[in-house]
This record gives structure tokens, C-alpha cells and sequence, in this order.
């Protein structure tokens, strides 16, 4: 919202010589934050008003004057003109030397045609008043010589732009503004004149009557008539106003309704008289597919919830959001009736809302408008227009008011308030405060809110209203108290080992948005239907994840259209999963699984180097990663199954085991996934579910290495038939082996001639050792054949020779 | 005798010294000549038997001082043997020194996460507990609970994207996807009774994307709850905080704002940390940053929570961390921090 400090200091004196800057600082701290301090005069410095003199011929020049200027100073300056509108005594606007023009002239002491002009008269174009302009501005003979033209025009003023908070209804005007600088520096407050001291009526004695018959929806209507008005331009000082707050002028009558409304906060609304069918003013609730032709020129089709404000059965206006184009004001108006009514804001929200339709009007009724306020501001509103118009208000203000509601009175203690703030605040600070701020003292420590500010329900309330004036500054910090010493939780010392370890192996920690496409999450197989969202971004954004796998695929998606060779990446997230049972209670609405997932692609140290070429990542990289991740994070007993999904090809991947539970999987790509979401071939992913793998994790060493007696170490290269899994025959070999054997190491896989086809041939370092002793020769090579023998009669292997 | 083994030393003496270049073969050949087992010491020493006992000591004296001698000269000779040939292996190749070495390719923590690990520890640091809560959250948690009224302009401040009630229950409430971690505070506190001092990290989301806005971001809300938790506690604790995060030298300003759920409510700016509270385009001009919103837990809530506003106070507070990740990492575009770009990735 635009403040226009001009206005502002009608209703209260500024300390002399404070900066708009300071002041904006003060409100800003009160909690009306100033967005940007405007200073409209700057463009004009250097151009004052100034009065011709006298009036002669360029000696030089046919289409040429030569004038003398009056313009405060000592004596008359000599300006050479082009223009002719002009005669001697009139007032014109002088651009002196040095003086920057807003279209980027900058005035200088010149010869024209071998006269000296020192200065320029100035056209309205000149001065950025219009886009174009015929001859010199003239000015009202009434303007003072020599005065500063930004001041003389009322073009000096500082528009502040505030951002008010969505309690503070009574901030939305120039006088809730006034009445907090009023508070914050301590000086009075004052109220405009309302010279028409109407008395109010049930009904008007022309036979104007009012009927609401939706009273929760409208719980004061007031009107009244003025006669005998002149459409007719505004004059300068009230176009300036509205100028500056961003409000086009356009004549005397709609400008009245803004001025107020900008004033007071309390929207207006103008019927032409002339327009009215009826002498009765009816508030009610539409039909629903009733049509209203508003002002924007738009048919609104309106719902049974939105309020009309009619003449008798006609709709009129959509109540406290837009009027309606049969009773608009027009040139031809003589007499109009004001309406100044208090409308439900909730309703008024939902109206705005519905037909996407916000104004001036709806932004301040559906905050609440001042109640009490309805008459002075008609009689402000009428008084304007006697005063610009000619009007005249006819018979007196009349209105419906079902039921007024007392003011309420809020206790605020003392202790309360020092409690709060954990300092004190003088009595008689706090009380001249929440005077200041309109409040009244009802008894002792009760105060009379005013019906402005219905935002002050409770203690709390009263206490940071006497805050914010006093200021937050003046309130001294505390150390910060010890209660009792706290800790990482389980959960989140475990993200971060895990973390920590993927990126020492140089896999990057990726952050992506929760959301999912839908179709990718089938594509994924993921079965489980996800928590859908009711007013989503996007068909691409419009369910949660039930997987981190969419979100990392999508980011080498981009890694590669931007011509990256490899990509490391993984994210550790939550995946959503509907609790259908959720939604009653506190249960909420869905299990939320932490997950840690992450994916390799392409070249395995990152680039093409020269020492490695062209090794890409493969199956063994993605499971070395979740290997020595397990391992680093000492998980004990994992082993991995053969698994078949929907996301892995089905050459590669695998179930991540301890004990019975899959804690995740691994896998390759599958290319039909990888074609469809336009990502690379070859992609090694895996997943991991925290919940199932935390209760395996240790952060505790693993016992001692056994002994220093010097080990026995053996090769053993065996033929294996060829589904013999890697895991089955290491644990025989470490069962066989067992006690001495104290390391299994595979160091070679070999397929292929002399190999038959059926079988395979594995070769293992072993390590023997003793704990106690050193180990013979010989009872190492008894331990070695044992599992020798071992392999052959379980496996059918045998030694290769 | 005596001058055969003198002859010997002197022969010894000119054959070693003679070999220039010489080999650790040749230096063999010449210890087993005249040291071998068959060589001519031991001839010579053979030989002794036949003189007198007297003779011999004279003798046998001499000839161990020769078999010394001749040892140590070759002994020498073999270490400069060892050395020329050490030499002449050192006249290979050199390595290119310039070319670059096998790198152990690093990952990179997203400073989002790296942010609010800070953000925590500092806290931790404080003596707060670290409590989790849904994303996915009853409306009555995220908006009721918390003081704000259905229909009221406050809600715009918070546009929220609606759970789809397709497959819930006929009774199941609005639900959301929480506009920030503030539901966590309630749920804490129903969960456990004063006093209570914790902070709730978290994903939250709201329905805006633009270039200063995304659909999600994080949050970090803290809570305390106490007989006599006062303003100026807050101011404290956040000023620590604030101090320990951004540096001791960050200047901090309380200025009154309004949240529906606390009362009196605050912003907290910090003095500009790009220009140091000069102006500059970061703090337009004004020297001062918005970096947490905070206040007094509104007695509506304490209630909506268990707890009795008569018998209890407290303050709670809630930032953003991209913002604050922004600000400290000098990242000018909040998407950047969603695009997970491997080069942007790779800057941290």
C-alpha cells in the first residue's frame, strides 16, 4: 500500500526535520514494513515558479522572444522563449541553470542567436507532465516566485510503500498510518473535518428505505444522497494524492469515493441516482446463475453464496467487490447515493475468490472494515463533494444497523507484559501507548478496544501492541539457558555416516523435490498407488515419490543433455506412501519411509583421463559402493538375493538381505525404463530403506584382529559347476576352514576354454593363522585340503590343475 | 715368509687399484683369489706349519694384519662398485612430472543438507533436541492448530498443495502437504510435557514457483517452552545463534511482524553479510537481511497442544535454509539449488 507523507502530516505533525528515511525505519521496526521510499520531486530540481517581467521581440529572430524573468533572485534574468502563449505577468515554470529536466536535459547560460538565455521556460512536456504540450506551462497567478515548482505543485512529496500484515486492517489508510506515527512519536493525532453533521435515520424521508435481508452477511448498511453535483475534473491537490498512491484520477465524484477510502479504509460505492429503478435499497443473497453485468464489463454468472446489493429485486452492485454497469457514475451525474456498509469477510473473500476479482473494496472487506466509523466517513465523503462538486447532501444519513455490538474490553497486567517481554515497561509508557493507539481505559488494567481493531482479542494481543511501540530494541537479550545437554538422534547420525561415506567414495549428495510424474513411478513398477495431490503444479509434479529412483534418473537425464560423460549422485530423502487409515485423529495421512538411494553412470573416474581411457562404471561398481557403505557403517550380515523388477535389467540386480528382510536392492537399468525417461543406457542404481538397515548398523569397533603370529598363506584355484554362487561356496570355505582360516579373498573369475562350458572356475588367497601360536606347514595344508575335499563333496568342485 | 705375504698385499693392493671400472664381478673374483678358501692367503698360511713356533707368530701377526688390509680394500672397492653401477641405473627416463596423477575422484554434499547440518549442531550445541514430524500433515496440525482461522487472508500468506482424499476414509480430514515445520511444533508437545526445547528440520511446500519461490523448500523451526520464557530469551538464544552461524561480528535487529501462531510476533534481520549492513543489491540498499521469522507461541496453540498458557510461556522461530544457504555460499538463484546440476554439485 502507498503512503503519501504530505497527506499523512494532515493528520499528524512530523518532527521537524525528520528524513523519510528514519521515518520509515520506525515503522518498518513497529511492524509496518516500508518496501521503498519514492521522492517524486527529485526529477525537478532546479525549476521554480517564476513570472514574466516583461515580453520583446528577439532582436535576431522573428519566431523568437526575449524576456525578463522574475524569479526571486536578485534581479531579472534574460531568457529567450519560442513559445507564445504567454503574456507579461504571467506565472510560468523556469528551469534555471543546472537545473536536469526528467527528459535528461541539463540547462546551461547559452547564446541564442547572439542573446544570452539563462534558463528555460518549460512546457508541460518539458516537465514530464504530458506527452505532448503546445506552448509553455502556465502556472495559477496565485503561485509564489521563486518557489521550487515540485513544492508549488504539491509534486514534493514521499510515497512510502508499505507492506501491511494481514491483522492490521486498520493500517490499510492514511490515518491508521497517522495514528501509529501519532503513538510512536508521541505527538497528537488529528481527525479531518466532517462538516455535515447528519443525524441518522431508519429511513430516508425521500423514501429511500433499506432492507437486508441476509444479516450475518451485512451487518451495517448506511447511504446517503447528494444533490446537485458537477462532474468535473478534481482539482490539483486531490489528483496529486491519489496520484501518488497509485489511484488514477478521473473526476470529482469517483475521486471523493477513492480519497476516502484511501482516508478511512472504508470502501464507498456511488449510485447514480438518476440510474435507480426503486426507492429501496435491498441486501441479498443472489440466485444461483443470476447474472450481474459488473463494471469491468465482464457478465459475472453468481453462485447463492455471493451477496448483491439491489434496488428493489435488480442486482446493482456484487457487494463490497465490484459495482455494477447500470448505476454506474457517468459525466451526466446529478446526485448519487453513497453507500458505506460493513460486509462478513469471510464471505467477501470467498465471493473475491470465486470470481477471481480483487479490488480495492474486497482487500480491505474481507480484512473488516472500521464499523463505527460509517458515519463519519459518509459525512467526510459528502462534504468533499460539496466542496469540488457543488453537492449538497439531501435530508440526512440513513441506514441499517440490526445490531450493534458493544465494544469489547482486553486486560493487560502488568506482570503479563512483563512476563512476555521479560523486562518491564513504565506504566505510564504502556498506558500512553495504548491510548495513543485509540484504546480506552475501562477500568484498572482493562482497556476498550476500539472497533477498529479487531485483530486485539486477548492479553497477548494488548502486550505486543505496547511492544512494538516501545520497540523490540529496548528489550534486553538473555543468555540462552541451559535446560539439558542434547544429542544427535539415531536417525540423523546415521544419514550423515551415510553421507559422509558416499562422498568420500565420490558419489554427490543431490537434493530434489519430493513430487513425482506419475507415469515414471509406474514405469519404475512401483506398485503401491502414491499420495496424490489435489491442486498440483503440474500432471509431472502431481503425485509425492514412492521411490528417490524418478528424481536422480532425471538428473543425469540433464547431466547428459548438457554433455557430461559420467555422473556419481545420491539422495537421501523420504518416499510417501498412503496411510489410508490416516486423515482422522492425528494419524496422519501417510507412512513416510527415509531412503537413501544412489545411481553411477559412465566413465568411472568421473572424465576420460589418460591413465584409465574409457572404464565405465559397471554392475561391481554399484555394488562395491553399497558393499564398503555397509561395511563402513559395520553392518553385519548382509548378503544379496537374486532379484527381478521392474527397474532392473533383468541380467543385473539384486535384493540387499540381513537375516530375512530385504533392506534394498541394486541393480542395472532397465533399458526400457532408461529409452522412456530419455536418460542413458547403463545406469548402476541402488536403494537402501533406513528404518530396516539402522538396527544392523554399529558405530562400535569391530573386535580385535587375531594375534601376530605369522600366517600361512595359500592360493586355491577350484572348478566350480557354473550356478555355484559366489556367496555358497565362500561359506564353505569358511566353515571347512574354520578355526585356522582366517581370510577368504577372491582374486580371479575365469570362464572359458580349457574350462568346460557347465562350469567356471574360481581362485581365492586364503589366509591361515593361529591365535597362539605359530602355524606348522602342516596343519595349514591339513585345513587347505579339508576344504578341499569340502568342495567336492558338497559343491562337486575340484582343484584346478 | 713374511715378505710373501707382504708381496701378496702389494700384488692385492695394485690388481684392485688398477681396475677402473670396476664391476662387483671382478672385485668377487679378485676377494676369491686372494681371500677364497684355495686363494693365496690361505696358500701362504698353509705354509706355515713348517716354521718355528717363534717365526710363526711373527709370521702368522703379519699375515693377519695383510688379511685385514686386503679386505677393507676390497670392501671399499665393492661400496664404489655399488654406487657407479646405483649411478648408472639413475641414467633412465625421467617420469613426466607434469602430467596429472590418478585422481580419488571426491563427492560433494549439497549445501542445502550441509546448511542445515550447521544449523542443527549449533542448536544442539544450545541444548535442543532434534524432533521429526509428517510432510504429509492433517490441515488441522498445519493451519487450525496453529491459530489460523479458515477464510482468513492470513492463510494466503501460506498458499498449501491438497492431499487428494481419492481412497481415504469418508471421514478423513483436509489434508495438506505441510506449509512449514510449525505442525511439528504441536505434535512435539503433545507428545511430551514442559519443559520443552527443541528444533524440527524439515521439507515443507508451498503452491509458488517462480524465480524466487519453489514448491519445496526447508525449514528449520525451534521451540521453547518453559515457566517464564520471555522475549528476551529469544532474543538471546537467536542472537547466539545467529552469531555462532554467521559470525561473531553480524549485527542482529528484532522488528515487529505478524504469524498468526505467535504473539507478539517478530522478523529477525542481520546485518548485510555481503556488505556488512553498507547497502547493497543483495540487501537493497538497506543493510539489513530477513533471515528468521519468530515470537511468543501464541496461547491458542498452547492450548491446541495441551498445554496451560497460564502456567507455561515459550517462543518459537522458523527459517529457511535455502535462504540462509544462499546467503552464506553466495548462490544467486534459489532454483540452482533444485536443478542438481553435477558442475553446480560440484562447486561444494
Amino acid at each position: 500500500m502507498k503512503i503519501s507523507l504530505k497527506w499523512l502530516s494532515d493528520y499528524v505533525h512530523l518532527p521537524r526535520g525528520l528524513a523519510p528515511e528514519v521515518l520509515a525505519e520506525r515503522l518498518t521496526l513497529a511492524g509496518l514494513e516500508v518496501e521503498a521510499i519514492t521522492h517524486l520531486a527529485a526529477p525537478l530540481e532546479g525549476v521554480v515558479v517564476a513570472q514574466v517581467a516583461s515580453l520583446e521581440k528577439h532582436p535576431n529572430a522573428d519566431k523568437l522572444s526575449l524576456t525578463r524573468i522574475d524569479c526571486g533572485e536578485a534581479g531579472p534574468l534574460q531568457v529567450v522563449c519560442g513559445a507564445r502563449n504567454f503574456k507579461c505577468g504571467d506565472k510560468v515554470a523556469l528551469a534555471k541553470e543546472g537545473a536536469l529536466l526528467p527528459n535528461g536535459l541539463r540547462i546551461s547560460r547559452a547564446r541564442v542567436r547572439g542573446v544570452e538565455s539563462c534558463g528555460m521556460l518549460c512546457s508541460p512536456q518539458e516537465l514530464g507532465f504530458s506527452e505532448e504540450s503546445d506552448g509553455l506551462l502556465l502556472l495559477d497567478a496565485g503561485l509564489k516566485v521563486g518557489q521550487p515548482l515540485a513544492e508549488a505543485l504539491e509534486l514534493d512529496d514521499v510515497v512510502l510503500e508499505l507492506n501491511i500484515t494481514p491483522d492490521r486492517q486498520d493500517a490499510l489508510c492514511h490515518l491508521g498510518i497517522a495514528r501509529d506515527i501519532a503513538a510512536l512519536f508521541s505527538v497528537p493525532l488529528r481527525l479531518p473535518e466532517a462538516p455535515f453533521e447528519g443525524k441518522s435515520s431508519v429511513a430516508h424521508p425521500s423514501g429511500v428505505g433499506i432492507d437486508i435481508r441476509a444479516k450475518e452477511r451485512c451487518p451495517r448498511y448506511a447511504a446517503c444522497v447528494v444533490e446537485g453535483l458537477q462532474v468535473a475534473p478534481s482539482p490539483q491537490w486531490m489528483r496529486r494524492r491519489l496520484e501518488a498512491c497509485g489511484i488514477r484520477s478521473i473526476n470529482n465524484l469517483v475521486d471523493v469515493t477513492n480519497y476516502v477510502l484511501l482516508e478511512y479504509g472504508q470502501p464507498l460505492h456511488a449510485f447514480d441516482m438518476g440510474k435507480l429503478h426503486a426507492q429501496q435499497m435491498v441486501v441479498r443473497l443472489a440466485q444461483e446463475g443470476e447474472v450481474l453485468a459488473t463494471l469491468d464489463g465482464k457478465a459475472r454468472v453468481l453462485s447463492s453464496e455471493d451477496l448483491l446489493i439491489c434496488d428493489g429485486e435488480r442486482p446493482l452492485a456484487l457487494a463490497g467487490v465490484m459495482g455494477g454497469k447500470d448505476s454506474e457514475v457517468s459525466a451526466d451525474t446529478r446526485s448519487v447515493l453513497l453507500e458505506c456498509a460493513v460486509f462478513s469477510p469471510t464471505h467477501i473473500r470467498k465471493t473475491a475468490k470465486r470470481h477471481a476479482l480483487q479490488t480495492e473494496s474486497s482487500y480491505r472487506f474481507e480484512r473488516g472494515v472500521d464499523i463505527s466509523q460509517t458515519h463519519a466517513v459518509l459525512r467526510r465523503a459528502a462534504g468533499l463533494l460539496a466542496e469540488l462538486g457543488g453537492g449538497r447532501l439531501a435530508g440526512e444519513i440513513f441506514e441499517a444497523y440490526p445490531a450493534p455490538q458493544p465494544l469489547r474490553g482486553v486486560p493487560l497486567r502488568s506482570s503479563k507484559l512483563h512476563q512476555l517481554l521479560g523486562c518491564g515497561v513504565e506504566e505510564g509508557e504502556k498506558e500512553r501507548i495504548l491510548l495513543a493507539l485509540g484504546l480506552k481505559k475501562q477500568g484498572e488494567g482493562v482497556y476498550e478496544i476500539p472497533a477498529s481493531r479487531s485483530d486485539l482479542l486477548g492479553e497477548e494481543d494488548l502486550a505486543a501492541e505496547v511492544a512494538r511501540i516501545y520497540g523490540y530494541g529496548h528489550i534486553p537479550p538473555s543468555p540462552p539457558r541451559m535446560l539439558r545437554p542434547a544429542q544427535l538422534p539415531d536417525a540423523l547420525f546415521w544419514e550423515r555416516q551415510a553421507r559422509q561415506c558416499l562422498r568420500g567414495m565420490g558419489l554427490s549428495e543431490v537434493v530434489n523435490y519430493s513430487f513425482a510424474d506419475p507415469s515414471h513411478l509406474k514405469l519404475l513398477g512401483m506398485g503401491q498407488a502414491p499420495v496424490a495431490l489435489q491442486n498440483p503444479l503440474s500432471a509431472e509434479m502431481s503425485v509425492l515419490r514412492t521411490s528417490l529412483f524418478p528424481g536422480l534418473l532425471q538428473n543425469i537425464g540433464r547431466a547428459k543433455r548438457r554433455q557430461a560423460e559420467s555422473a556419481a549422485l545420491f539422495e537421501v530423502g523420504r518416499s510417501y506412501f498412503p496411510r489410508l487409515e490416516g486423515g482422522r485423529g492425528s494419524l496422519a495421512p501417510a507412512v513416510e519411509r527415509r531412503e537413501l538411494a544412489g545411481l553411477l553412470w559412465g566413465l568411472r573416474m568421473g572424465k576420460r583421463t589418460w591413465t584409465t581411457a574409457t572404464e565405465a562404471y559397471d554392475f561391481y561398481d554399484i555394488k562395491g559402493v553399497v558393499e564398503s557403505l555397509l561395511g563402513a557403517l559395520k553392518t553385519e550380515g548382509v548378503y544379496f538375493k537374486p532379484l527381478e523388477a521392474a527397474c532392473y535389467h533383468p541380467r543385473a540386480s539384486a535384493s540387499i538381505y540381513i537375516g530375512d528382510k530385504a533392506i534394498g536392492s541394486l541393480g542395472e537399468l532397465h533399458p526400457r525404463v532408461a529409452k522412456r525417461m530419455d536418460v542413458p543406457s547403463h545406469v548402476f542404481l541402488f536403494q537402501l530403506e533406513f528404518e530396516k538397515w539402522m538396527p544392523h548398523a554399529s558405530w562400535q569397533p569391530r573386535p580385535c584382529a587375531s594375534g601376530e603370529h605369522p600366517a600361512v598363506l595359500r592360493d586355491l584355484a577350484v572348478v566350480l559347476p557354473r550356478e555355484c554362487s559366489y556367496e555358497t561356496v565362500v561359506q564353505l570355505i569358511q566353515k571347512a576352514g574354520a578355526p585356522l582360516l582366517e581370510e577368504v579373498q577372491l582374486f580371479d573369475v575365469y570362464f572359458g576354454k580349457p574350462i568346460p562350458e557347465t562350469q567356471k572356475s574360481f581362485a581365492f588367497a586364503l589366509r591361515y593363522r593361529s591365535p597362539e601360536r605359530t602355524l606348522t606347514d602342516a596343519e595349514a595344508t591339513q585345513a587347505h585340503e579339508k576344504i578341499i575335499e569340502e568342495i567336492s563333496r558338497v559343491l562337486g568342485g575340484h582343484l584346478r590343475v | 715368509m713374511q715378505n710373501y705375504f707382504q708381496t701378496l698385499l702389494e700384488q692385492a693392493k695394485q690388481e684392485i687399484g688398477e681396475v677402473e671400472e670396476i664391476s662387483s664381478t671382478q672385485l668377487e673374483a679378485l676377494r676369491v683369489k686372494y681371500l677364497g678358501k684355495k686363494g693365496a692367503l690361505s696358500q701362504g698360511l698353509a705354509q706355515m706349519g713348517k716354521l718355528a713356533a717363534e717365526a710363526r707368530k711373527q709370521v702368522g701377526a703379519v699375515a693377519n694384519q695383510v688379511k685385514a688390509e686386503v679386505e677393507a680394500l676390497l670392501t671399499s672397492a665393492m661400496e664404489r662398485a655399488e654406487e657407479l653401477a646405483l649411478e648408472a641405473s639413475l641414467r633412465v627416463p625421467k617420469v613426466d612430472i607434469s602430467l596429472p596423477g590418478r585422481l580419488r575422484p571426491q563427492g560433494h554434499c549439497h549445501p542445502v543438507s550441509q546448511t542445515m547440518d550447521d544449523i542443527v549442531d549449533i542448536f544442539i550445541g544450545m541444548g535442543f533436541e532434534v524432533a521429526d514430524g509428517p510432510e504429509v500433515e492433517l490441515d488441522w496440525y498445519n493451519f487450525e492448530a496453529l491459530n489460523f482461522l479458515e477464510n482468513h487472508p492470513a492463510r494466503d500468506m501460506q498458499d498449501s498443495f491438497y492431499v487428494h482424499p481419492e481412497g481415504f476414509a469418508e471421514d478423513a480430514r483436509p489434508m495438506v502437504l505441510r506449509t512449514h515445520t510449525s505442525p511439528v511444533q504441536v505434535r512435539t508437545m503433545q507428545a511430551q510435557p514442559p519443559p520443552l526445547r527443541a528444533i524440527m528440520p524439515g521439507r515443507v511446500y508451498r503452491r509458488d514457483f517462480d524465480i524466487t519461490h519453489t514448491p519445496m523448500f526447508h525449514q528449520v523451526e525451534g521451540l521453547f517452552v518453559d515457566a517464564n520464557v520471555s522475549m528476551a530469551d529469544l532474543k538471546g538464544t537467536l542472537n547466539a545463534f545467529l552469531r555462532a552461524f554467521f559470525g561473531q561480528e553480524v549485527k542482529t535487529r528484532f522488528r515487529a511482524s505478524y504469524f498468526p501462531f505467535t504473539e507478539p510476533s517478530a522478523e529477525v534481520d542481520i546485518s548485510c553479510v555481503i556488505c556488512k549492513g553498507a547497502g547493497c543489491r543483495v540487501c537493497k540498499m538497506s543493510g539489513w537481511l530477513e533471515i528468521l521469522g519468530a515470537g511468543m507461541v501464541h496461547p491458542n496453540v498452547l492450548l491446541a497442544s495441551g498445554y496451560n498458557p497460564q502456567e507455561v510461556t515459550g517462543f518459537a522461530f522458523g527459517m529457511g535454509v535455502e535462504r540462509t544457504a544462499m546467503l552464506r555460499y553466495g548462490i544467486g538463484d534459489l532454483r540452482s539449488l533444485f536443478e542438481n546440476d553435477i558442475r553446480f554439485l560440484a562447486r561444494f
